[in-house]
């Protein structure tokens, strides 16, 4: 047969249904994204979630042109000029900033504590050669996700009140009651326990991108087990410590619910005093600001942090 | 000349004439006026307060009109936002009428977002109380009074009920102690027990302000009406400055809980219905017409025994479970032993007296 002789037909039959279905939707979706618009496709995938933020940023535009006007007490509308006045107010009572303290001073604290319990949570359950061990601390990780933050501080009222297990426990050794609840231990505590699940999801991703072999590497070098944790696996997990510290970081410094239910009414943070200024007091110009405040200082730590550490699991590349 | 006694008669026939055609025009606009809504929304607290609205006036008002009414549960501080939101938008309101504090609808009142109520028939004969103050016609109108009694846990006061607020400051309740989270309800009592006057407020609150200061020291729990309950069911707390209608609440619900008037006296205040601006016409009349039954005589009896308040309506007898008790302010004589302080004194010093409250309660 020469090379010009005409094929024979080939032979007819019917493509798998995936494909055919898959044919189909290729089709349409040239139909309806033409390869002219290719170049847009990633602005097009980008889309929603810049939607988000767009919103997002109006509603900071609004909330930045309401910090500057004041209230007017006789109307209880914001008066039409500008004006300074409740950023002033914001530094002339010292409430506020005592209550942005105790939420910044919160969130350092979560954030330290939640890392040193969520690291080796987050390490065994990488590590791990048993199954049931891991699939038991991913269901115990998983499952306070279920339940919401609200119940969850409920739940650590039966356990810590007054007449709650723990002080049953006690009363039945013969101890005087402790006071559990309605502290700002408390507080921190029940947020310790609600970061720690954001925590080790954020830590585990770094963990399992740190192979075994590097830390056999270390060891059969000569390092014991404490100084492969501290010259290979902390720095290797930088990334993942990083991304946990700001998602920590940011979820307490705005954190609402546990400071209210925990704290008993005297260990309010930022987010209550927002809340109260806008819902209690009518005052969307002095609650703007110090929610204006609050963007800015949360924004300005975490800029730092990636500015020193780089953004870790957040980022692309590392160290960008 | 033309003969006027002639004319006359054709004149009034054509008045009568010209009425009934603007009648018979009119009547789809007072028809459609009157056209029931297929519901009422009502924002209403919670707990013995919302059961109480539904059996005194939400019922009753269903079973006279068959309008069904729904209850928004919603807080008062986050409506009052939404509602002034959806005024300013030209949207239509959330709610139909508003069950508010007095001093949280005057602020309403004062933005402007409330419909005027003068026209309701049952506002003639109540008592003065219903009147709001410092505020032209009646953008709201008041139902009741109550008072923010001390309460206490009877087993924790062997001697007898407390006589005097400084039980707050004594060492022996250290972290047994209840306020409201924002001070409503005590801070004209502070000024008082620290040593002041009624006299003193708004001018002079440092009394008040010193009396707080040893409060902090006592370790107060700050928290809202249901807390309370909560508090002193898990045994939390002995002392609390609460609205009587949450402690008799607590005791009819088996919780040990009783309450007295101390010698310093205690805030009374008033809450109050108001109907926002917005609404389509029918919607508005209909609101109002839920407004003008709550203020009848059987809506009244019902919902105020009920919460244990004595109403605007005149002459309706206390429960026999509050018959006597100075919580129960009925005569003059009743009032005069309670600390009233008028709206617009408390709109205008509210803010002031919270961020007082706040400075020294969260430093």
């Amino acid at each position: 047969m020469t090379a010009d002789a005409p094929r024979p037909p080939a032979p007819a039959h019917r493509l798998p249904l995936r494909w055919r279905v898959m044919d189909r939707i290729e089709a349409v979706a040239a139909a309806l994204w033409p390869a002219a618009f290719r170049r847009a496709t990633p602005w097009a995938f980008l889309a929603p979630a810049l939607l988000l933020v767009g919103i997002l940023l109006i509603g900071l535009g609004y909330v930045i042109s309401d910090s500057l006007h004041e209230l007017n007490p006789a109307t209880y509308r914001l008066r039409e000029e500008y004006s300074l006045g409740n950023y002033a107010a914001f530094l002339d009572r010292p409430v506020y900033l005592l209550v942005l303290w105790r939420s910044l001073l919160a969130a350092v604290l979560v954030t330290a504590i939640t890392l040193v319990f969520a690291f080796p949570y987050a390490y065994v359950m990488v590590r791990t050669r048993s199954g049931a061990l891991r699939k038991l601390l991913l269901v115990s990780l998983f499952l306070p996700f279920f339940i919401g933050q609200v119940v969850r501080a409920y739940g650590w009222l039966i356990i810590l009140g007054k007449q709650g297990l723990i002080n049953q426990a006690l009363e039945g050794l013969g101890l005087p009651a402790a006071t559990l609840i309605y502290t700002y231990p408390a507080v921190i505590f029940g947020l310790v326990q609600y970061m720690l699940p954001f925590a080790v999801l954020m830590l585990a991703p770094a963990l399992t991108a740190i192979h075994e072999e590097v830390e056999l590497a270390s060891e059969s070098l000569g390092a014991d087990w404490l100084r492969t944790f501290r010259h290979i696996v902390i720095p290797m997990a930088k990334p993942g410590l990083v991304g946990a510290s700001v998602v920590v970081f940011t979820l307490t410094l705005t954190d609402f619910a546990m400071p209210e239910i925990l704290g008993g009414g005297t260990n309010d943070f930022i987010a209550s005093t927002i809340y109260d200024m806008f819902f209690q007091l009518s005052n969307p110009g002095l609650a703007s600001a110090l929610a204006a405040v609050l963007v800015a200082v949360g924004s300005l730590i975490v800029a730092l942090v990636f500015r020193v550490a780089g953004t870790g699991t957040l980022g692309l590349r590392s160290g960008s | 000349m033309t003969d006027l006694t002639r004319l006359a008669l054709p004149r009034r026939r054509f008045l009568q004439g010209s009425a009934a055609a603007a009648a018979v025009l009119a009547a789809p606009g007072i028809l459609r006026a009157q056209e029931k809504p297929a519901e009422l929304i009502v924002r209403a607290w919670g707990g013995a307060w919302g059961d109480a609205l539904k059996e005194g006036v939400g019922d009753p008002f269903t079973a006279a009109t068959g309008i069904p009414v729904r209850y928004d549960f919603t807080e008062d501080n986050e409506i009052k936002p939404k509602i002034w939101a959806a005024v300013d938008q030209g949207r239509i309101p959330p709610i139909h009428v508003n069950w508010d504090t007095t001093t949280n609808a005057t602020i309403s009142a004062l933005r402007g977002v409330t419909v005027d109520l003068s026209d309701l028939s049952n506002l003639e004969g109540l008592l003065p109380l219903a009147k709001p103050v410092g505020l032209d016609g009646y953008p709201i109108v008041n139902t009741y009074a109550y008072v923010y009694v001390c309460a206490y846990r009877p087993e924790a006061f062997p001697d007898g009920a407390p006589t005097s607020w400084n039980v707050l400051i004594d060492p022996k309740f250290r972290g047994r102690i209840a306020l409201y989270d924002d001070g409503i309800g005590f801070n004209p009592i502070s000024v008082i027990a620290g040593g002041g006057t009624v006299a003193d407020i708004p001018g002079n609150m440092q009394p008040g302000w010193d009396f707080y200061e040893k409060l902090r020291i006592n370790e107060p729990l700050l928290g809202e009406d249901a807390d309370f309950t909560n508090w002193f069911q898990n045994g939390e707390i002995d002392v609390a400055c609460t609205i009587s209608v949450n402690a008799r609440a607590a005791k009819q619900n088996g919780i040990d809980v009783a309450w007295t008037v101390p010698q310093e006296g205690c805030k009374v205040d008033t809450d109050g219905l108001w109907i926002p601006k917005g609404l389509p016409t029918n919607e508005e009349y209909w609101a109002k017409e839920f407004v003008n039954f709550a203020l009848s005589r059987e809506a009244q009896e019902k919902w105020c025994s009920a919460l244990g308040l004595p109403p605007v309506f005149p002459g309706i007898e206390p429960p026999a479970d509050l018959a006597g008790d100075p919580s129960y302010p009925t005569t003059e004589a009743d009032f005069a032993k309670l600390v009233s302080i008028p709206s617009p004194v408390l709109v205008e010093n509210q803010p002031i007296w919270f961020e007082k409250f706040n400075e020294i309660f969260q430093g």
